[in-house]
């Protein structure tokens, strides 16, 4: 419960915000356009329909948005917000910004800026981690507040995904449910759902670049339903808003969507098997040392030598290949034997991308005495998991003795695409082609965002594509 | 000196003492178990890519490094004595010091796509002495790179207008639809590939990403170091260790920017160079290209 000293600063802080709220749109407008040369290309016609909607409707609403960048409160409301509709106070969204990311930055003069700046901004800080009854009380105290803004018909802004999702992609089967929670404490409420995102945004950056033009998605749907009694259920259904917006954004986009890699390993190709030895059942720390980081080799060591540990380096260089394929699609390249610039968590099922932070999803579809495979997804759709089924279909077999490797994985591959498809009758209608060193196919002569991938390694060879 | 590695001794040999022509032979001697095209491999020049399988040796990426270890088996060097990059830090470049094992360091391998491109990189490391009448034969990292795009296009163009030979009826109409696609793309890299200014511009925009790429792990560094700065203030030491932790993640991580942003430097500065070697492979695929395209339009028509 709030105290009375709570509800009056809230007041107070509400006063203030409408008070400062035409100097600071001034401000933050002046410097999105004149600092980073920002432009948003729909902005017309998506402030249009968002207004219709939401001047039809009177009670409280969450934003909900993508989240990419450290500074997409400011763009998301640039986006939304147009200079004649500043005087819906009650639509100004509060937020509810991390504390320990924002209220202690710099020196004291930028230290108080900054706190200023998040004040009138409407920011109750927030407390994400601390499992101590302090921590708790925090986080239940904005929560509180919330749900006081909320039921006086506030407005709140929340980022769903919790954080900056670091591969740049809203994946709809990984929902959060604290929306859900907060929703069902104010059932008249409605989310208004946005996806913004620039047109050269490949993944998570701390800015977006200069000269960014961004577009904007959104939609204003009901935060519960009649029959709609768990956070769960409320949760899916707004990520799977979002995830159809970001649909929209990418459909109108020149980024390719689905971005997705495979890799298969000949665990007994004399290539490979060379740095690994039967007999002591150590690998080669020199050839490890080229191929895993520090971080890779720390995890290699805690299992006992052996074929399992080599394996385990293959599995390591598998899902660093497999990623590697699934960010050349989207246009983060990796130097040629950059092995080190790509770092692996088996237990996560994770590749890092260390140059510029991006996040691979993994999975191995074969482990055995013989082979590794894995298949990796950038972005596009799920890599899929134990319960639910991915968006990525791939197939591993044994290369004939004569054939050419190179030749039997497209040739397979095509005739794969065309079995899974009821819309493609023949592999004939297909075609490969090559763009910066990704393969893609081509269909009724046109460039298809399939996410294709190939692989081969001493008797095996494998490929994948994405059907999302 | 002799390193034994498995059944195989090698001999290493001082890369002063050898002539470029002298080690480049060696090296493509020494990547032969890897080379998964043995017809390509055989006829293997300074210019011939050690990936890839229409003009390279086809070797898998698996064995990548090996061929950088391939190379510091076999030759010796005076640039053995480690010295930090700067005070304190755990960086090291490699001065002249005793005849030792030659090392190559993380990331300065990146451009080494092809025998001669590997000796042009012993040279710009000091390992062994310039020698400007080589490397007038040698293509450029980003030239080698793009006539190999040039031979995958018209690889496709060939095989997809055998395929279509093969096919009938409204099959054959579909597919080419594919082959009317591919020719254009085949043109426009023609084009792109016959003017130099054009294709240097091409070039530097692909660079363009790497460079936004760093500027905003410079600007994640700076929010950092403004988050440590702030928290010094405090009491909060578990805090300020987490973030330092992190300062140290993303100070890695800027460095391998700065790698990736050298090779698209590269290859940006290479893009606009054209020596005779260079012209003559752009011509080759150039002209291949268009019997590719004329093939391509019979099979139209």
């Amino acid at each position: 419960m709030l105290s009375s000293k709570d509800i009056a600063s809230l007041r107070i802080q509400r006063w203030l915000s409408v008070l400062a709220a035409a100097p600071l749109y001034a401000f933050i407008r002046v410097v999105l356009r004149w600092r980073f040369r920002y432009r948003f290309s729909n902005a017309r016609e998506f402030q249009e329909k968002i207004w219709r909607e939401l001047d039809a409707h009177d009670g409280p609403v969450f934003w909900a948005a993508n989240h990419l960048t450290l500074i997409d409160s400011f763009l998301v409301f640039a986006a939304v917000v147009p200079w004649k509709k500043l005087h819906r106070t009650r639509l100004i969204p509060w937020s509810t910004p991390e504390y320990r990311n924002y209220y202690h930055l710099g020196s004291l003069p930028k230290k108080i800026s900054v706190r200023t700046l998040m004040y009138l901004c409407r920011c109750i800080p927030f407390l994400r981690e601390g499992e101590d009854a302090a921590s708790e009380r925090w986080r239940k105290r904005v929560f509180a507040k919330c749900e006081w803004l909320l039921k006086r018909g506030e407005a709140v802004f929340m980022y769903p995904e919790a954080g900056r999702e670091r591969s740049g992609w809203l994946e709809r089967h990984r929902p959060k449910d604290f929306l859900g929670r907060l929703a069902l404490e104010a059932p008249n409420a409605k989310f208004l759902c946005l996806y913004v995102r620039g047109d050269h945004q490949l993944y998570t950056t701390a800015v977006p670049r200069r000269d960014e033009t961004f577009r904007s998605y959104g939609a204003l749907i009901p935060a519960v339903l009649p029959g709609e009694t768990t956070p769960r259920a409320i949760a899916q259904r707004l990520f799977d808003t979002l995830a159809d917006l970001q649909e929209e954004w990418f459909a109108a986009s020149s980024l390719p969507k689905n971005c997705g890699g495979n890799d298969v390993l000949d665990l007994k190709s004399p290539r490979l098997a060379e740095h690994f030895d039967a007999e002591s059942g150590e690998t080669d720390p020199e050839w490890m040392s080229r191929h895993l980081t520090a971080r890779e080799q720390k995890s290699l060591e805690a299992l006992p030598p052996g074929f399992k540990r080599f394996a385990e380096a293959c599995k390591f260089i598998a899902a660093k290949e497999a990623a590697h394929k699934a960010l050349t699609q989207s246009g983060i390249q990796t130097p040629q034997g950059g092995f080190l610039m790509l770092q692996a968590d088996l237990f996560r099922r994770k590749v890092v991308h260390l140059p510029t932070g991006a996040q691979v999803d993994v999975r191995f579809t074969h482990e055995d005495e013989d082979k590794v495979h894995c298949v990796a997804v950038l972005r596009g759709g799920f890599i899929g998991d134990d319960e639910t089924p991915g968006d990525v279909l791939w197939d591993v077999a044994e290369i004939p003795p004569g054939d050419d490797p190179h030749e039997f994985a497209r040739g397979k591959c095509l005739e794969f695409i065309a079995e899974s498809s009821d819309e493609i009758s023949s592999p004939a209608l297909l075609a490969f082609t090559d763009d910066g060193g990704a393969p893609k196919v081509l269909q009724g002569g046109k460039v298809q965002d399939w996410g294709v991938s190939l692989s081969h390694s001493g008797r095996y060879a494998a490929w994948s594509f994405m059907i999302s | 000196m002799a390193f034994k590695r498995k059944e195989a001794t090698i001999e290493a040999t001082d890369l002063n003492t050898i002539t470029p022509e002298e080690a480049e032979k060696r090296i493509i001697a020494g990547v032969k178990k890897y080379a998964t095209n043995e017809g390509n491999w055989s006829k293997a020049d300074a210019n011939t890519p050690f990936l890839g399988h229409i003009i390279g040796m086809g070797i898998e990426s698996s064995n990548l490094a090996d061929i950088t270890m391939s190379i510091e088996r076999q030759f010796l060097t005076k640039k053995t004595k480690r010295v930090p990059v700067s005070e304190g830090s755990a960086e090291f470049k490699l001065e002249d010091g005793e005849l030792g094992k030659l090392r190559i360091l993380d990331g300065q391998d990146a451009t080494a796509a092809t025998p001669g491109l590997s000796i042009k990189m012993l040279m710009d490391l000091g390992h062994m002495p310039k020698n400007d009448a080589y490397l007038s034969k040698v293509v450029s990292f980003a030239y080698i790179t793009s006539i190999g795009e040039g031979w995958r296009t018209n690889d496709a163009l060939k095989k997809l207008v055998a395929r279509i030979e093969k096919l009938s009826g409204t099959e054959k109409d579909e597919a080419k639809a594919n082959l009317k696609a591919l020719c254009d793309q085949a043109r426009a890299y023609e084009a792109l590939i016959a003017d130099s200014a054009a294709f240097a511009t091409s070039r530097q925009k692909i660079g363009q990403n790497d460079q936004a790429a760093y500027d905003s792990l410079r600007q994640e560094l700076t929010v950092l170091e403004d988050k440590i700065k702030g928290v010094s203030a405090t009491n909060d030491a578990e805090r300020l260790a987490a973030l330092r932790a992190e300062e140290a993640e993303v100070r890695t991580r800027l460095k391998m920017s700065a790698q990736k942003l050298t090779v698209s430097g590269t290859v940006a500065r290479e893009a606009s160079q054209r020596t005779p070697v260079i012209q003559a492979k752009i011509e080759e695929i150039r002209a291949l290209l268009r019997q590719s395209l004329q093939e391509a339009e019979r099979a139209l028509a």
